[in-house]
């Protein structure tokens, strides 16, 4: 986890997408959103999910190792950024190795992108755009102890589980206590899917 | 946050290399072969300017220096290449795009999809044309005017061109490559302007694009977004302060009788120098890695040709070609990223799955 | 056979980039220097959320930046992100529209030839008809400042007694409760009292849709341990994960809230000190509760005892709890009644008047509050002052120099109003700030008496279906280009800044009555340049009243980001909450309870159309859609309507249902969610005919507040073929919509939930 980072809480999560309208007023790509909200639970409630890039920090960003061009890099704090509009070949490695899912790609443009955390912003010590419209704090950034002073005693994850692999991220969730030692279920392996085995 | 990431351009990075970012860290790239590879490869340019200049016979020793660097150049963008094409990544990829290349499938089936690919990607860069319009625009002075740029000062730095009158001072004149005559022209009508002057016209067309993209730097805050100095702005300026030194030296021979040339001409050296040994390592190695976006088209390409389309296992939406998801997979194998079956899903699947995961077993509601 | 080189294959969601600023994102040039930021709010719900528009060195409006005020703390919903897109929007109007006749098409013209056209034509109805033959129709999205003058400009300029506005559509069920038991008509606490509260009560709204950025004081209340309750047909977002959500039947919501209240006085919870001291009428509520024991309201709402019991004892056992309610009980033929039974809960338990502990209602509107005060209802005059009271007539004639026989008595309501066209005791209309084409239930109806009208003007700044079926339309500033005041949901008025000129040709409403006004003989009465000049009078008009402006000033707004009326002089800090002395504003100082029976909706159910049928919004669009439906964000986001069912009813998603009643039919695709109760579908109302959900509704009226009945009616849905298409919305001559926002308009697949397409559902283009 770094030190200040998005802090996701889906329970809050109105699925607005506010945060995806926000994310297209940012100067850096403007007109483009790079946040995706899912209704995870299609057909049975209106829950929603807002995915953000999670800055993979251990294994350091899966998107830059499988990158054939070198073009997406990390900064020292942890921060990866999107492709570099010069070397990307828009090729979707990046895109298909993520394991939350977050790159976009623009084929024509033959450029991916994705969430930088808002770089302009945060550079300037502005909180990125989605985080500071979201109508909920379910996505808050900041340091965990500011997000403590405005929800005492919150918990949080920075661990996801994809099978036997554990990733350890950058962007941190909000887990209830007795289940902040474990990694967050990551999704793999695909057990059932609306009560259809997919195997 | 893990260990500070290495650079995966070490150990040669200059300081221009940005400071501030780091490629994520890999399996330490096999140095000592790549400094082989790029030993010989410099030496075979020496081999290359000693015979293409008649053992040195046409070799203008002023521009030696010129020379000397285009020697690192080559080494240092060999060394770089050969780093880069031994990471699991891009190995993969450029062994997919030869082999596709090679394959007579590809021969019998679309003979002319890979011209139509080096003309779109690599020469009319349409796809910076969906980027921003005046970007494609400023981008193509840029380039045609640094390939016309290299196309005459490379040979002739080498010592492989020469233009020898017969009679003494001109005006006809004779271009000779490797001391063969290629052609002959009369310094007075227009091919022995244009040939004369070809530089000052690329000189030109560097100004304008580069001119447009450093003023985009200063201004657009697209472009400003995480610029650093020695990444972003000092190709702009190096290439500005090559053709604008190179245009007053030819401002200076033409209207001021060589007032100040020499100055000048050590200027244009030095700018031209640091540019060719700073290639390999900024932003300009893109120069290098761009056609390997025409061998990863390809090889999609090629695929889809054939129908091999990999479809999401949940979804069954379009993911991509079946031989690039394999390839993919096996990429995420050589790197130790043991989800790689996570790769037969769509990303939306993935984050709804993840999603569905998390209402199930994390937390459902707000507490 | 050859394949095209370019482009590859993505998978979905990861390839989308449709414009959505207004601008193609490959022609957009972020090389804004100089920008300027002008602090105001947004235009579009009643929380009225701060925001800075972005202006550039030419002195346009081309972006938006959060702003860190105290209502919503940088928090933005997409409509407010998207909201400045308006402002120098391809649709918008630029000259007057004419023509003589329905059948014709419009034509621009100079504003000479409409204000001389429209003034002949009011000249000619009133003397023919009589000057009640001519209407006027208000919109609480104006400034107060202009629906002051809306109400002036009927009664003194038009001289007629009908005027009314579209809050009549909104919250006035609210408003006749407050005022019934308070004597004053607003909520009684801020927004930030939610903080403080033990047990938050949210009875029928869409929070987490309508007034997004709310739910931060909800979320922050159950952060310290407060619990939810959300008493909603729909398991809605905030409803998901309350501690309670009571899925009751729509039309039932006093059954239940007399059936909470009957528990809390059968296990003794109410606070019979707080009743003693500053009640009236406790015996009757107390008796009329008494016949709704639980399991006869669980029978009447279709939920469970235990339900009601559990409602009972946390918002009774609460130290401090609130109840906020908004259009799901309000929209009811016993609209008044619902909020009057919730009234009842909060007053019985103690929780008025104190930090945490309250009642409020949440307005809809940007001005819901604002734009009910001041005189554009057809019984009120300025300063909420009653239009029949002989004082408060005497008052009103004296500030607007009348004689007292000139102010006309009270009007009708809207829907009343539109029964008088087709009756042809109105003739003649203006309306600015409305659109009834999308918002009145009962849309043939209304068609019917709009289309009557011998002369129809509307002042719009986007030609909506409403204007686009009158004879003249006159185009206006949108919000970002005069100044102005509003209320929001807590009763704080706030200013709105200009944040850049408006287009050439396009007029402010104050300029356009003024200026009618002149040409009709009255122009001394209005002799305002400024929305400043018209909020002087306005202070002096409400002075002295409940809702009394007079401390309020612009220099003062814009010192304290905003004041909460009543703020009788200019060093009054204002008032964020109520009694909290005990006194009501009636003249005994006590809390007037009324006894509520709960009767059935008036639309009865039978074998054919067994279903109930309610109506709502959804986050991404705002009241009819005329400024939404044409962001391209938005329509993305929620490009059409749909009907939401639950699955017992044997539908897939996406399929083709239509929706009967018993006044029209529509077909939208099927949302299937098992968040709805099985005896109930929804469709969202912002869509024009023939997807509009006003086909489907019925116009009963509250008989107080005459309101309508929008969010219960009897339906049946079946299986059909063809889905009904979203229309493009209506430009000027000679244009198109702009394009670049409509490209997902014609979609057919509903959305993913009823917030929206998720992003990853957006690849869709047209075939």
């Amino acid at each position: 986890m770094m030190g200040r980072t998005i802090f996701i809480d889906p329970g809050r999560c109105i699925g607005c997408q506010a945060c995806v309208s926000a994310c297209r007023e940012c100067d850096s790509h403007r007109g483009k959103s790079m946040i995706h909200l899912d209704y995870p639970d299609e057909g049975r409630s209106v829950a929603s999910l807002p995915t953000v890039c999670m800055h993979c920090s251990d294994p350091v960003a899966p998107c830059a190792e499988v990158c054939p061009a070198d073009a997406i890099q990390v900064t020292p704090d942890g921060v990866v950024q999107q492709a570099d509009t010069t070397r990307c070949i828009g090729c979707a490695n990046c895109v298909n190795a993520c394991p939350f899912g977050v790159p976009k790609i623009d084929l024509a443009a033959k450029l991916q992108m994705k969430c930088d955390l808002c770089y302009d912003r945060t550079s300037h010590g502005l909180a990125p755009m989605c985080a500071t419209v979201c109508p909920t704090g379910a996505l808050f950034y900041g340091t965990l102890e500011e997000l403590r002073t405005e929800r005492p005693g919150v918990e949080v994850a920075d661990s996801f589980t994809f099978g036997d692999t554990v990733v350890h991220t950058g962007v941190a969730m909000v887990v209830p206590a007795d289940k902040v030692r474990w990694p967050v279920p990551g999704g793999l392996p695909v057990i059932e899917v609306n009560g259809v085995d997919v195997r | 946050m893990g260990p500070v990431p290495q650079s995966s351009d070490a150990p040669a990075a200059p300081a221009a290399e940005p400071e501030a970012t780091a490629a994520a860290p890999r399996p330490r790239p096999p140095a000592v072969r790549a400094t082989l590879v790029a030993s010989a490869v410099a030496l075979l340019l020496i081999v290359a300017i000693i015979l293409g200049s008649r053992m040195l016979r046409n070799f203008d020793s002023a521009l030696l220096p010129y020379a000397v660097a285009t020697v690192f150049l080559a080494f240092g963008v060999t060394y770089r290449y050969t780093v880069w094409v031994s990471e699991p990544a891009a190995r993969r990829l450029l062994r997919q795009g030869w082999r596709t290349l090679f394959s007579r499938e590809n021969f019998r089936k679309a003979p002319t999809a890979l011209p139509r690919m080096i003309a779109t990607y690599l020469g009319f860069q349409k796809f910076l044309g969906a980027r921003s319009t005046a970007r494609w625009a400023a981008h193509q002075l840029l380039f045609w005017g640094c390939i016309l740029a290299a196309v005459i000062t490379f040979p002739l730095t080498w010592g492989w061109f020469t233009f020898t009158s017969a009679t003494g001072p001109g005006p006809s004149y004779e271009m000779r490559i490797w001391g063969f005559k290629i052609i002959g022209f009369n310094s007075a009508d227009v091919i022995g302007w244009a040939l004369f002057h070809g530089l000052d016209l690329a000189a030109v067309l560097v100004i304008a694009g580069a001119g447009y993209f450093l003023w985009r730097r200063l201004r657009d805050r697209t472009a400003t977004t995480g610029q650093r100095f020695g990444y972003d702005l000092v190709p702009l300026l190096a290439l500005i302060v090559i053709s604008v030194t190179g245009l007053l030296l030819t401002f200076s021979a033409v209207f001021l009788h060589g007032g100040g040339y020499e100055f000048l001409a050590l200027l244009h050296m030095v700018s031209v120098v640091f540019t060719l040994i700073y290639l390999p390592f900024g932003k300009f190695f893109h120069i290098v890695q761009r056609p390997a976006a025409v061998g990863m088209q390809l090889f999609k390409y090629s695929a889809r040709q054939d129908e091999k389309l990999f479809t999401c296992r949940r979804c069954g939406e379009l993911v991509d070609t079946a031989p690039y998801v394999e390839n993919l997979r096996g990429t995420m194998r050589d790197l130790r990223l043991d989800f790689d079956e996570w790769a037969e899903y769509c990303p939306r699947c993935k984050r709804v799955l993840r999603g569905s995961a998390y209402l199930t077993r994390v937390k459902r509601g707000f507490k | 056979m050859t394949l095209p080189v370019d482009p590859t294959i993505a998978p979905p969601g990861t390839r989308t980039f449709h414009d959505a600023g207004g601008i193609p994102a490959d022609r957009w040039h972020a090389d804004q220097t100089g920008e300027t930021l002008v602090p105001t709010h947004c235009c579009f719900c009643g929380v009225q959320c701060g925001m800075y528009l972005r202006v550039n060195q030419a002195g346009k409006v081309f972006g938006v930046e959060p702003r860190n005020h105290d209502i919503n703390r940088m928090r933005l919903c997409p409509k407010g992100i998207n909201a400045y897109q308006q402002v120098n929007h391809p649709d918008r109007l630029t000259a007057p529209l004419i023509r003589r006749y329905r059948d014709k098409p419009f034509q621009e013209c100079t504003w000479d030839e409409a204000l001389d056209f429209t003034v002949a034509e009011i000249r000619r109805i009133q003397e023919v008809y009589g000057a009640d033959a001519f209407g006027m129709l208000g919109g609480a999205s104006l400034s107060t400042e202009k629906t002051y003058l809306v109400g002036k400009f009927a009664r003194v300029a038009l001289r007629t007694r009908h005027i009314d506005y579209n809050g009549r559509l909104c919250m006035v069920s609210a408003a006749g409760a407050n005022k019934l038991a308070f004597g004053i008509d607003r909520a009684g606490n801020p927004f930030s009292d939610i903080l403080l509260s033990d047990c938050v009560l949210i009875a029928g709204s869409n929070v987490g849709e309508c007034f997004p950025v709310m739910t931060q004081y909800i979320w922050g209340a159950r952060d310290r341990g407060a619990k939810l309750i959300v008493v909603d047909p729909r398991e809605t977002p905030v409803a998901r994960t309350a501690d309670l959500h009571v899925p009751l039947k729509p039309g039932t919501d006093s059954a239940f809230f007399n059936a909470v209240l009957h528990v809390i006085v059968r296990d003794g919870l109410t606070d019979e000190k707080y009743l003693a001291d500053h009640t009236t009428g406790w015996d009757a509520v107390k008796a009329a509760v008494e016949n709704y024991p639980p399991d006869r309201a669980a029978g009447i709402c279709g939920v469970g005892v235990e339900q009601i019991e559990q409602v009972a004892h946390w918002f009774a056992g609460a130290e401090r709890a609130m109840a906020w309610h908004a259009r799901g009980v309000e929209h009811h033929s016993q609209g008044v009644e619902n909020c009057l039974s919730i009234i009842n809960l909060c007053v019985a338990t103690g929780n008025i008047g104190r930090p945490g502990a309250g009642y409020g209602t949440l307005t809809g509107q940007g001005n819901g509050q604002g734009g009910r005060e001041h005189g554009q209802k057809s019984d009120l005059l300025p300063g909420g002052r009653s239009i029949t009271d002989p004082e408060h007539r005497r008052e009103i004639c004296h500030i607007w120099g009348i004689p007292e026989d000139e102010l006309p008595l009270a009007g009708t309501s809207m829907m009343e109003m539109v029964h008088q066209m087709r009756r042809r005791e109105i003739r003649g209309l203006i309306a600015t700030c409305n659109n009834p084409f999308v918002s009145l239930p009962n849309h043939h109806v209304v068609k019917e008496g709009y289309d009557t009208l011998e002369f129809h003007v509307q002042l719009d700044f986007f030609l909506s279906e409403t204007a686009a079926n009158a004879h003249v339309v006159l185009p206006v500033t949108v919000w970002a280009e005069d100044e102005g005041v509003m209320a929001n949901a807590e009763a704080r008025v706030v200013k709105h800044n200009k944040a850049q000129d408006p287009p050439p040709g396009v007029r402010t409403d104050t300029w356009i009555l003024c200026e009618l006004a002149r040409r009709l003989g009255t122009g001394d009465k209005f002799a305002f340049s400024t929305s400043r000049d018209v909020f002087e009078e306005l202070r002096i008009a409400s002075a002295g009243t409940v809702n009394d402006y007079y401390g309020i000033t612009y220099e003062r707004l814009e010192e304290t980001g905003g004041i909460a009326w009543p703020c009788p002089t200019t060093e009054h800090p204002g008032t964020p909450r109520l009694f909290e002395d005990g006194r009501t504003y009636h003249p005994d100082g006590k809390i007037h309870l009324q006894a509520v029976a709960w009767h059935p909706p008036i639309d009865p159910y039978d074998e054919t159309y067994p279903l109930s049928l309610t109506t709502g919004r959804t986050v991404a669009h705002y009241l009819s859609g005329n400024q939404t439906r044409r962001l391209g964000a938005l329509v993305e986001q929620t490009p059409r309507p749909w009907v939401e069912v639950h699955p017992s009813h044997g539908f897939s998603n996406g399929q083709p249902v239509r929706v009967v009643t018993r006044r029209g039919s529509a077909v939208y695709p099927a949302l299937v969610l098992e968040s709805i109760r099985p005896d109930t579908v929804f469709v969202p109302y912002h869509w024009p005919s023939p997807t509009a959900a006003n086909i489907l509704t019925i116009d009963a009226l509250d008989p107080r507040s005459k309101i309508p009945e929008y969010k219960v009616c009897a339906a049946r849905i079946e299986a059909a073929t063809t889905l009904d298409e979203v229309p493009a919305p209506p430009t000027g001559p000679g244009r198109v919509a702009y394009p670049e926002t409509q490209v997902s308009r014609t979609d057919p697949r509903p959305p993913t939930a009823p917030q929206g397409l998720g992003t990853a559902e957006r690849d869709w283009s047209p075939p």
